[in-house]
């Protein structure tokens, strides 16, 4: 929760063609002004197996937040085709948007996503090599998956001190507890290793 | 669902106790919280009626109309949550009414919170039900308010039940204490919040200004685990695992006593020790004492703080007591004899031994005990505001509702009652104005109304009805819907790129947060520390005042080197301007500082210095208070640099002091604890030299040694021998360098015997103004020199007074003063100087006229070893003078024209007889100065008004921070204020409630705003006035002393229908008098008893608006 909480993200233009732009509408309610940017990311999962694949598809800075509830569009590229494994190119995977301030990730929503062939001959008989001009893109819209993190709102480093279960040497202030999220939606959730403060909604 | 095994035990059959309804709120919880949310505490409550009642004057009438009651909130448990530190707000009616349970358009969890970083001890609501104050073991205290300007919120992600039905957010987050919060409480009308923590501390907060701390209580040798307000505000007690309960007081954060002997025994720890005060103020009931190896709860009386009796019976440590908000008296039955009984009071006591026992203080045996109520120790307990329902929460996990009938408990008094018995008892109940009266009151004027109904929504009471609100502020924005937003959202919202090419987007904003103020409830006061004290400190406006200093020259020269012959004024900045204008910078970097400096920072301690001043000129931007000084100067300065070895020493003291005191230049971004010590150190500061205000004149050479820093002022100060009045003389210095001004930059530069042609010797007055340079020179060697933007004077060797333009052009032909000169100073037009035989002279150079005229200072220093150390000249040319003993005169010209022959000025010839004394001296700014041809020969000295006095003890009983906003302290600026600089601390230390009687209070405070008012109007400090005024007023509104405040209303009206025979003046000190009506009206308009007075000033300035 802390300074900014997410209060909405819709999946405009869903579905849609592979190559065409992902957009998401984001209202956020920020409790007091922020002295900083936000910094918003889309992150496509190219394949669940490895990190390797991911791609940030873009990065914006959002500011200047006042106290209040605000919203924008965030519109990002479609993923380059060839960077993601060709085996993997058909079927689900997840798109994430996060959400850092000063450098420490606060919020991460995943989607799953369903590349398919609408046409149902393609479907049949996949060609070997994707047709990605032939794909459609599907998001799972319903269903997000929000993780969020505690982080240090202020400068101050006294702060940071009262932050349990987080590394301080972190350099990228990411929490540690992020990383189980990683695979999200295709490992499932494991509550364990959940942040605590997890929604989970499935 | 789990089963609650109640028994009851009915120990007083004919009372015949039941509990009608238990539930075990957990079960809501199962069912609505699929996070699972471990434990949930519910603390204090209000049951839909009830709250609606007694909290409808509080706060907005429409804002709990909801049959929604409040909830307690529910917190998470240490050791069943991980961190997660979470506070839930629940709905009490599905609680309350089966039906609401059953409804599912009834919300049951009305918002989470969950900002905290670790798990939550406690929370608490304040009195008003506004805020809600949370603290945990992240060290934090949170206070929180609802926000009315949005409907409820859906939370990304979860399912719709776990939306917030209510937005509470978070307005301050308390940080000072270093380990885990146990306990928090409001004090009695929410002017306090105090919190205590496991780093064996109590803090507590000005609730009206987060994050001001007031006091940190320290004396605890253990984790302090509870904590109670008395319920007239007089004491706080505390109980802590040192095996001591401590009480102190308010008044001054003292500690009042230590209990220790009835838990001399107690081993073991539990996890909270929540202790309570009865709401008639009389006991105070500990948590965990033993006797005889039995675990009690220590009943400890007011009176003499003796502990004779105790609760017995639990089998386990007490870990909560909580008084029933409510005093009871017996329920009258029909027909049985009408015995006036005592009222009594009503307690709950749980243990770890998870029972409840409920007792009235006039049975001898508890009224009813509740055994395994839950699998673990209770943890907190609280009553509805009707004190017949109680919520009891354990560690583990529950929430347990009781509710009592009247029969049971007996008939609760109402709050008047409550209040009177208070008053009886402690001479004031805190409910200043009994509102249950007035509430009653009708309303007769419309305007009335709509001031009463401002006032309320000032309070920012809560929001409309949820439902409604919902779809309208959801739905549109300005107008525009929200789907139309949505639409265009991607083409209008504006996308730039950063500077390295990043592509940033400024979102669109569809709702405002409401900042809510924070201030004033209804009773909420504002306690004058800090807030005065820096307004002081920052006052801009405040005109000049000149600290007398001859001691220190003898002694600079005297640590110099013999091979100098003078000690010089340009060598002063060496040490002086470092302390001298740190402690100025601090306070206003915008303001006129004295011989500021820049210096080729070679030397050590300059550069120690440079620094610090470059942080501060970062800080506060566009204050550029640096000069340059004389080459020669610096040479010197650096001589002594190298050649004295405590004096780089002193600097650095000095500037490291002054450095601690940035921050009162900005108190709201620092913690209070840290500001008055700071407060402190520039007071202790003040003592030990002449004050420096933003607009000081330093003539002293400062940095001398330590001592001289923190020594008494009187030995700083001249010393004058009561016959003679011989004040000290500068002594003829080779060349100084004075600065003027710094925003016009403005300095002159003086430098004496400059050998001109033929082996004359000439003194050379130089004056550098932004630049431009003018020169001029004299015959006589120049003693010393003042400047103001309009005017620069010099006084020389041969007693004359040499006055020239800004631009150098001489205004007046040398004025020869009759004895040396002691002091020069100048303010505008105004020059003023102050003779070694203390004859004391105002010239106003603009209009070439004297307006004090060589006034002798023999009546104000005569008799004792008093002495002048602070001069100060106003904008209206009015001489302040500062004494050593505190008190300062001000010379008040029209008074001392009694019975005198004057001239109006010089824009009116011709003389005119006034027939009496002007009593108010009325609007200077307008009408010239007077021009005193003759004075009384019996009316030897009338003029000298005392102003101020620090030992006023006046000051120190005044307490009129009901009436005090936060704004009007920033508006405190200006001549009074500098010269008082003092009584705002003195107020700090009176300002508690009950310090004396309450009538003695009444009386002292409308005296000590009276003298200010006068002294404002003295002065003709037309700010001050006016904020002393409306203090006044806003006190006599707030008493309800209607005669002078009809007085006021009177003056200030004047005539209506104007008479030709009229004395009325339109304005006082330049101030519109009606004008001042005006403002005065929403001030009398709060106050519904003077509605008559309101409507009367309104109708009248009506007629007068129309004519």
């Amino acid at each position: 929760m802390a300074k900014v909480s997410v209060l909405n993200v819709a999946v405009l233009e869903n579905p849609s063609p592979f190559h065409s732009p992902f957009r998401f509408e984001i209202s956020f309610e920020c409790s007091e002004a922020l002295a900083d940017d936000l910094e918003w990311k889309i992150i496509y999962v190219g394949s669940a197996e490895s990190e390797e694949f991911d791609q940030i598809l873009d990065s914006v800075l959002v500011g200047p937040v006042p106290a209040g509830r605000h919203m924008f569009v965030f519109q990002a590229d479609a993923p380059n085709p060839s960077l993601i494994p060709e085996t993997d190119a058909v079927g689900v995977t997840v798109v994430l948007i996060t959400c850092t301030y000063h450098g420490q990730e606060f919020i991460r929503v995943g989607y799953y996503v369903n590349n398919e062939y609408p046409n149902p001959e393609l479907r049949e008989n996949p060609p070997l090599k994707p047709d990605f001009s032939q794909l459609q893109r599907n998001i799972l819209a319903s269903n997000p998956r929000v993780t969020r993190f505690h982080i240090n709102w202020d400068n101050n480093t006294d702060r940071l001190e009262a932050i349990e279960n987080q590394d301080p040497t972190l350099g990228c202030g990411l929490p540690l507890s992020c990383t189980p999220i990683k695979g999200l939606g295709l490992s499932g959730c494991i509550p364990g290793l959940l942040p605590e403060n997890s929604m989970d909604c499935i | 669902m789990r089963a609650v095994a109640l028994e009851l035990w009915l120990r007083d059959q004919a009372r015949a106790a039941s509990v009608t309804r238990a539930y075990c709120v957990a079960v809501l919880l199962e069912l609505m919280n699929k996070s699972k949310v471990d434990v949930i505490f519910l603390f204090s409550l209000f049951q839909a009626s009830q709250f609606f009642q007694l909290i409808f004057t509080l706060t907005e009438p429409s804002s709990q109309l909801e049959d929604k009651a409040f909830s307690g909130p529910a917190i998470d448990d240490t050791k069943l949550g991980q961190d997660s530190g979470k506070v839930v707000i629940w709905n009490m009616s599905p609680v309350l009414q089966e039906d609401d349970e059953k409804d599912e358009n009834v919300p049951k969890m009305l918002c989470q919170m969950d900002n905290h970083l670790a798990c939550v001890n406690c929370v608490r609501w304040s009195n008003s039900g506004m805020y809600l104050a949370s603290g945990g073991d992240d060290k934090l205290i949170m206070v929180w308010k609802r926000a009315t300007y949005i409907g409820p919120s859906t939370v990304l992600g979860s399912s719709g039940e776990l939306a917030n039905v209510e937005q509470w957010r978070c307005v301050s987050i308390l940080r000072s204490h270093s380990g885990d919060v146990m306990d928090v409480a409001w004090s009695p009308h929410d002017a306090w919040l105090a919190s205590c923590s496991v780093d064996n501390t109590v803090v507590i907060w000005n609730a009206v200004k987060f994050p001001e701390i007031l006091a940190t209580l320290r004396g605890h040798s253990g984790l302090v685990k509870g904590l109670t307000w008395d319920p007239v505000g007089k004491y706080i007690a505390s109980q802590a695992d040192d095996r001591s309960l401590k009480v102190w007081r308010t008044l001054d954060w003292q500690l009042e006593t230590s209990i220790t002997k009835p838990f001399d025994e107690c081993g073991g720890t539990t996890h909270v020790l929540r202790l309570s005060w009865s709401p008639d103020g009389h006991y105070l009931v500990s948590a965990h004492a033993m006797n005889n190896s039995g675990p009690t709860a220590q009943i400890i009386e007011r009176e003499g703080w003796k502990t004779n009796m105790d609760f017995v019976g639990h089998r386990k440590a007490v870990t909560v007591v909580k008084f029933n908000p409510k005093i009871f008296k017996k329920k009258q039955k029909n027909g049985s004899s009408a015995k006036p009984s005592c009222p009594y009071c009503c307690c709950a006591v749980g243990s770890k031994d998870r029972s409840l026992s409920v007792w009235l203080t006039c049975l001898k045996r508890p009224l009813v005990v509740i055994h395994e109520l839950f699998d673990k120790s209770i943890m907190d307990i609280s009553w509805t505001l009707n004190g017949l329902g109680i919520l009891v929460c354990s560690m583990d996990g529950s929430v347990a509702f009781l509710d009592f009938s009247q029969d049971e408990l007996g008939d609760p008094l109402s709050e008047e009652e409550k209040s009177r018995i208070h008053q009886s008892t402690y001479g004031k109940s805190l409910a200043i104005m009994a509102e249950a009266q007035l509430s009653t009151a009708v309303i007769e004027n419309p305007e009335m109304l709509q001031y009463q109904r401002r006032q309320q929504l000032g309070q920012g009471g809560t929001a409309a009805r949820e439902t409604g609100a919902t779809a309208a502020v959801a739905g549109v924005v300005n107008g525009e819907s929200l789907e139309d937003i949505r639409k265009n959202l991607l083409k209008k919202q504006v996308e730039t790129r950063t500077a390295d090419g990043r592509r940033r987007i400024t979102p669109l904003c569809i709702a405002q947060l409401d900042t809510g103020d924070f201030s004033t409830a209804f009773f909420n006061s504002i306690p004058l520390s800090g807030s005065l004290a820096g307004t002081m400190l920052t006052s801009h406006s405040g005109p000049q005042l000149l600290p007398l200093d001859s001691s220190t020259p003898v002694s600079f020269s005297a640590s110099k080197p013999p091979t100098e012959p003078v000690a010089t004024a340009g060598a002063r900045p060496a040490g002086d301007a470092v302390s001298k204008d740190s402690v100025n910078a601090t306070s206003t970097p915008a303001a006129l500082s004295p011989s500021v400096l820049t210096t080729p920072s070679k030397i050590e301690p300059m550069k120690a210095f440079d620094s610090r001043f470059t942080e501060r000129s970062k800080a506060t931007p566009g204050a550029p208070s640096l000069t340059s000084m004389t080459p020669t100067a610096v040479e010197r300065l650096k001589e002594q640099g190298l050649a004295k070895e405590p004096r780089p020493r002193d600097v650095l003291e000095s500037s490291s002091d002054s450095d601690e005191k940035v921050p009162v230049a900005k108190p709201s971004s620092l913690s209070k604890r840290k500001l008055e010590l700071e407060v402190e150190t520039v007071e202790k500061k003040k003592k030990g030299r002449p004050r420096k205000d933003a607009r000081l004149m330093p003539m002293s050479l400062s940095v001398q040694s330590p001592a001289s820093l923190t020594a008494e002022k009187d030995t700083v100060c001249l010393s004058i021998p009561a016959p003679t009045l011989k004040l000290p003389m500068p002594g003829p210095q080779r060349a100084f360098t004075l600065q003027v001004s710094s925003d016009p930059s403005m300095y002159i530069e003086v430098e004496n015997d400059v050998t001109a042609v033929g082996g004359l010797k000439l003194s050379r007055l130089k004056c550098n103004r932004e630049g431009k340079e003018w020169e001029t020179v004299l015959t006589s060697r120049i003693l010393t020199a003042a400047g103001s933007c309009d005017v620069v004077c010099v006084a020389c060797e041969k007693r004359t007074l040499s006055v020239f333009s800004a631009c150098g052009r001489r205004l007046l032909p040398p004025i020869l003063l009759p004895s040396p000169i002691s002091t020069l100073h100048c303010t505008g037009s105004y020059v003023m100087a102050l003779t070694a035989a203390a004859t004391l002279s105002v010239w106003d150079v603009h209009r070439q006229v004297v307006v004090v005229k060589e006034e002798s200072l023999h009546s104000i220093l005569a008799g004792s070893d008093m002495t002048v150390s602070q001069i100060l000249l106003t904008q209206h040319g009015i001489p302040v003078m500062n004494l050593s003993d505190g008190k300062a005169y001000c010379f008040n010209p029209s008074l001392s024209t009694c019975w005198a022959l004057e001239w109006t000025g010089s824009d009116s010839p011709g003389p005119c007889l006034l027939e009496e004394a002007e009593l108010k001296p009325t609007s200077a700014a307008h009408a010239p100065p007077r021009r005193q041809l003759a004075r009384s020969p019996f009316t030897s000295d009338p003029a000298w008004n005392l102003v101020s006095d620090k030992q006023d003890s006046l000051a120190q009983c005044a307490d009129f921070r009901s009436s005090l906003h936060p704004q009007d302290a920033m508006l405190c600026s200006g001549p009074l204020a500098t010269v008082q600089g003092r009584a705002s601390t003195s107020g700090r230390q009176a300002a508690r409630l009950f310090s004396v009687p309450h009538v003695v209070q009444q009386e002292t405070t409308l005296a000590y705003l009276e003298s200010q008012v006068a002294a404002a109007l003295t002065l003709q400090s037309s700010h001050e006035y006016r904020h002393w005024l409306l203090l006044y007023a806003r006190y006599l509104v707030n008493e309800g002393f209607e005669y002078r405040l009809r007085e006021i209303c009177k003056d200030l009206l004047g005539p209506v229908h104007c008479s030709t025979g009229s004395q009325w003046e339109s304005t006082v000190v330049g101030l519109r008098k009606r004008e001042l009506l005006k403002e005065l009206l929403p001030v009398i308009g709060q106050n519904l008893r003077f509605q008559r007075l309101f409507t009367e000033c309104q109708e009248q300035l009506d007629i007068l608006r129309d004519k």
